[in-house]
């Protein structure tokens, strides 16, 4: 299913970022594990591979700071499958994570920017 | 701080739901994948590859998110802790001979250490006490000599090297006008005095400078006990008076509680001036000694040089008879400790290389066994286990045995030192201050720390060298057995056997000593005496008539009381010790040079007292009733005397010039010779000493010595009605069997002599544990080429001569090398040691041979486990 062959092309995911995007996926609605792993690949153009060694113990964290809750149920395809879903408080959390991200990659940008393009 | 929580919700309730759970997840994930390729058209089989090779290893994903629900750090602690202690369950046997091991020695140690802290190395519980010196005067050989007022005043007020300096001595009082007569305790000191010890007054005040002066008033300072004890305390005892010797002394202050200055408690504290006046001569000696505090960057050496100068110009100054006396001192911590001194170092050395030899049989063991449990490693580390993780896993384990071991030992050292104190002899400095303190805490816990990782680190030494191939490829053969190893577990329990021939021997000799100390004669028959000591006050017997006609009317008294066999009276009772001894001369013999006139005690003896003490006669007479004043002074002198100075002729009709030939002194002539009496107890040298007869020397201080027909403690009653009949304001100082009295005198080496033998026993245990476990091993280690040999056609007793030599060797070795040692060590107890001499050679040879016994008996069980190899089925199984 892989569509970049040379994985070191992939970008790698920052500390702490992975759970956003936990958060992220699951605002569409809950979600199984390998749906959250799906959602990140296809929304980042697959620019980022979610490996699994770090994916469920992300899962494990969120779930123990009560930021997501999980359930098993059936999927469409009839499987059983744990599905997670946001907590009020994850919801919280993932907005106040997406405006602090949102101030960092535009203050990154602003250092980054080659001179006289970023405003005076 | 929530996750946190979570955690610990899960660590003490859903062990197993997480798990579970986790794994259903992932196999319900990766077929949700599967499910997925399927859809795209990929064949079965192909789906279910791409799938799991896209998801990645399910064992390790699953343990990283299981490893999210725990404490990092704290899980792999409590692991190692689970292993270790499940370790411990696996070789029961093992680990209870490793923890009694440790137990025995740390146990011994932390009780011992205790006594040893308090008596010796605890700090005087004074400010800067560890610069207090204790003075006197020297003379030749004779050191620690009274310091006499006006070279005390001098030293005072002319050195350059002390802070402080206060003269002390010790004197008894009887107290009346309060209740029952009372026998008191004083010291008499300068008001530096109170400063060197850093006491401050709960009441009232100390002594001043205006107190130092000779001829000041009579004042007292009460002791706080005798405050409390004897006064109730009472606040209003400023305004009273003491009556002492019939004298009355005005109560300025009391001290507070606190510590008895050199182990003697006292009642109060009188002014030193007191007693002492500026015209006396200077060599006029009492019993002062002095208390200095070193100037903070003086060597005791150079201080006692200061003294010796301001001697020196003294004697240019005001010539005399003492013009060769210089000063002498000794650190305080030092003086106080005294003679016991070696005997705790003996017992503290002893238990040392008892710590030694546990750890080494400790070492050992642990060694053995992870020889054996190498391939457990070599399996471990093939399956991934880190080295570090090992490693660390090994430490902890032996830090839990230690530690556990540690704890056990503690509570013995607690245990075995309530014991030491109940059985301790009286007379040992400070013994009040022992108990398991904080200091003897962190010592044990160091010694257990140490012990822990010492053991811990051999076998890591081991564990990280072993070769997984030859470790797997052993197979049968449990265990490894490199020479390195070899070399270094054999002189383990080589070492063991040295030490424990070492502390054998000791033991040895010091028992041999206690039994020659019990059976030597003490010069007398003490049984069925009762002796009776007192002390007369001077201000009601002013004159020798007085003091005389007392204790005339007193045995007169003692012949009467029904029971009473033979009466006698004595200056210096047996075992009192030394009651004084002084220079002394023979006219007629070579003039010995200065530093060279002999020293004697000198004793006064009533009429009877030879005949009542059975001290036997060699020579002329004893004291008659016509020895008296007016009458030529006589003496009677020991053996000793006699035999060193008229060999081959009667000592009897010479003459002793006391004082010796330069000093004044009046002349006796000798009428007899008697037996040496051990006057200083039991398992002593004999002394010289010289008796003069009571009528022409009569001293306040006397004791009665009364042989009674049946057991001497009845007639106690009717001794005390008579002594009150004849003066009741007159306590008795004592009065006890004499018997009694001698025997406690060996207390001391009786103690030292059951102490070194219990640790004789343990090392005897301790090292045939040790022996038995490495032969157990060797045997563990050589099944197979037992088996191999048997097989090839070698006999039963082939296995056992070739098993016996190692074992033979070992022991050999080690107790060649105990030998040597044990007559180096020798040397070290010839003060301990009586009546034999500490280079004993039968009890050398005594000692190898226990030892060997011992040894051998260690080695028993595993050579004969040797013997009963079974080698068609080891060979089957190799």
């Amino acid at each position: 299913m892989s569509t970049v062959d040379n994985l070191s092309e992939r970008l790698e995911l920052l500390q702490g970022t992975l759970e956003v995007l936990i958060l992220r996926s699951l605002q569409m609605g809950p979600n199984h594990a390998y749906g959250i792993g799906q959602f990140i690949e296809h929304h980042s153009g697959s620019e980022f591979l979610v490996d699994n060694g770090s994916l469920y113990p992300a899962l494990q964290r969120l779930l123990q700071r009560a930021w997501i809750t999980a359930q098993w149920k059936t999927s469409p395809n009839s499987r059983r499958a744990k599905y997670y879903r946001l907590t009020a408080l994850g919801r919280k959390q993932l907005l106040a994570a997406t405006s602090k991200w949102e101030r960092f990659v535009e203050a990154m940008g602003r250092v980054l920017a080659p001179k006289g393009v970023g405003r005076a | 701080m929530r996750e946190w929580w979570a955690k610990l919700r899960y660590a003490l309730t859903g062990r197993r739901a997480i798990p579970d759970d986790l794994a259903a997840e992932i196999q319900s994930n990766l077929e949700l994948e599967t499910d997925d390729h399927l859809a795209r058209g990929i064949p079965a089989d192909q789906a279910r590859n791409q799938a799991r090779r896209h998801f990645g290893n399910p064992t390790l994903i699953k343990e990283r998110a299981q490893e999210a629900w725990t404490f990092p750090r704290f899980a792999t602690l409590l692991q190692d802790l689970r292993y270790g202690l499940r370790g411990i369950l696996k070789s029961p046997g093992y680990s209870l001979v490793v923890i009694l091991t440790l137990t025995l020695g740390i146990g011994a140690n932390s009780a011992i250490f205790s006594v040893v802290d308090a008596v010796l190395l605890k700090p005087l519980p004074y400010p800067d006490a560890e610069r207090l010196v204790w003075l006197g005067e020297s003379h030749g050989k004779v050191e620690g000599i009274s310091v006499t007022w006006g070279n005390y005043r001098a030293w005072k007020k002319y050195n350059h090297t002390f802070g402080d300096m206060a003269g002390y001595q010790w004197n008894q009082f009887t107290l009346t006008g309060r209740g029952e007569p009372l026998f008191t305790r004083a010291i008499q000191v300068d008001n530096a005095f109170f400063r060197l010890v850093g006491a401050k007054p709960v009441l009232g005040r100390v002594f001043t400078a205006e107190e130092d002066r000779a001829g000041t008033q009579r004042t007292a300072v009460l002791d706080y006990k005798f405050w409390i004890n004897k006064l109730g305390g009472d606040r209003g005892v400023l305004s009273g008076t003491l009556d002492l010797n019939g004298l009355s002394y005005r109560i300025i202050g009391v001290l507070p509680p606190g510590p008895d200055f050199h182990n003697m408690a006292v009642d109060f504290y009188l002014p030193m001036g007191l007693f002492r006046s500026d015209s006396e001569p200077r060599t006029q000696h009492g019993s002062m000694r002095v208390l200095g505090r070193l100037r903070s960057d003086v060597t005791l050496a150079t201080a006692l040089g200061d003294l010796d100068q301001i001697m020196q110009r003294l004697a240019r100054e005001d010539p005399g008879t003492e013009d060769d006396h210089r000063s002498a001192g000794k650190f305080l911590i030092d003086e106080t400790a005294g003679d016991v001194r070696p005997i705790l170092w003996l017992l503290m050395g002893a238990v040392g290389l008892i710590l030694l030899i546990a750890c080494a049989n400790v070492a050992n063991l642990v060694l053995a066994r992870s020889a054996t449990r190498s391939r457990e490693i070599a399996i471990r580390t093939a399956i991934g286990a880190g080295r570090m993780r090992l490693v660390r896993q090994v430490l902890t384990e032996n830090l839990l045995v230690a530690s556990i071991g540690g704890a056990l030992g503690l509570l013995l050292g607690y245990w075995a030192l309530r014991a030491l104190i109940l059985i301790a002899p009286k007379g040992i400095p400070r013994l009040a201050e022992v108990g398991l303190d904080l200091r003897v805490l962190l010592f044990t816990a160091g010694l257990t720390i140490v012990t822990g990782v010492v053991v811990g680190l051999a076998p890591v030494l081991t564990a990280g060298r072993v070769d997984l191939t030859s470790a797997l490829n052993a197979g049968g053969r449990s265990g490894t057995d490199t020479k390195r190893e070899r070399s270094f577990r054999n002189a383990l329990v080589i070492a063991e056997i040295t030490i424990t021939l070492v502390l054998a021997f000791s033991s040895g000799l010091l028992l041999r000593s206690l039994i020659a100390a019990q059976n030597t004669s003490p010069g007398f028959v003490p049984a069925r005496v009762l002796s009776l000591e007192l002390v007369l006050p001077g201000a009601s017997y002013q004159n020798p008539q007085a003091i005389q006609n007392f204790y005339d009317r007193l045995l007169d008294g003692l012949r009467t009381i029904p029971g009473a066999d033979e009466v006698g009276a004595v200056y210096c009772p047996p075992p009192k010790g030394d009651c004084g001894d002084w220079w002394y001369s023979v006219l007629g013999a070579p003039v010995p040079a200065k530093e060279d006139v002999p020293l004697s005690l000198f004793n006064v003896a009533g009429p009877g007292y030879f005949e009542t003490m059975k001290i036997p006669l060699r020579e002329g007479r004893t004291f008659t009733s016509a020895d008296r004043t007016g009458a030529p002074l006589v003496a009677v002198v020991n053996e000793t005397i006699a035999r060193q100075w008229f060999p081959k002729e009667s000592a009897v009709g010479h003459v002793i010039k006391y004082g010796g030939p330069y000093m004044p002194g009046a002349t006796f002539e000798i009428v007899g010779v008697v037996g040496d009496v051990k006057q200083e107890g039991m398992g002593t040298v004999p002394y010289p000493e010289i008796y003069r007869p009571f009528a022409q020397d009569p001293q306040q201080a006397m004791t009665a010595m009364i042989r009674s027909v049946g057991d001497p403690n009845s007639l106690a009653p009717a001794v005390r009605r008579l002594a009150a009949s004849l003066d009741h304001n007159l306590p008795i100082q004592r009065l006890v069997p004499e018997e009694s009295r001698m025997a406690s005198t060996l207390d001391r080496r009786r103690f030292a002599t059951l102490l070194l033998a219990i640790f004789a026993g343990l090392a005897l245990t301790l090292s045939a544990v040790g022996v038995y476990g490495l032969l157990n091993y060797w045997v563990t280690a050589r099944e197979e080429e037992i088996a191999i040999r048997l097989a090839l056609g070698a006999g039963r007793s082939g296995i056992l001569t070739w098993a016996g030599t190692a074992a033979s060797k070992l022991i050999a070795a080690g107790v060649v090398l105990g030998v040597g040692a044990a007559w180096a060590a020798s040397n070290l107890l010839d003060s301990l040691v009586f009546g034999i001499s500490p280079r004993d050679i039968t009890m050398l040879s005594a000692a190898a041979l226990v030892v060997i016994a011992i040894a051998t008996f260690g080695a028993a069980l595993p050579l004969a486990r040797a013997t009963r190899v079974d080698a068609a089925r080891k060979l089957q199984r190799a």
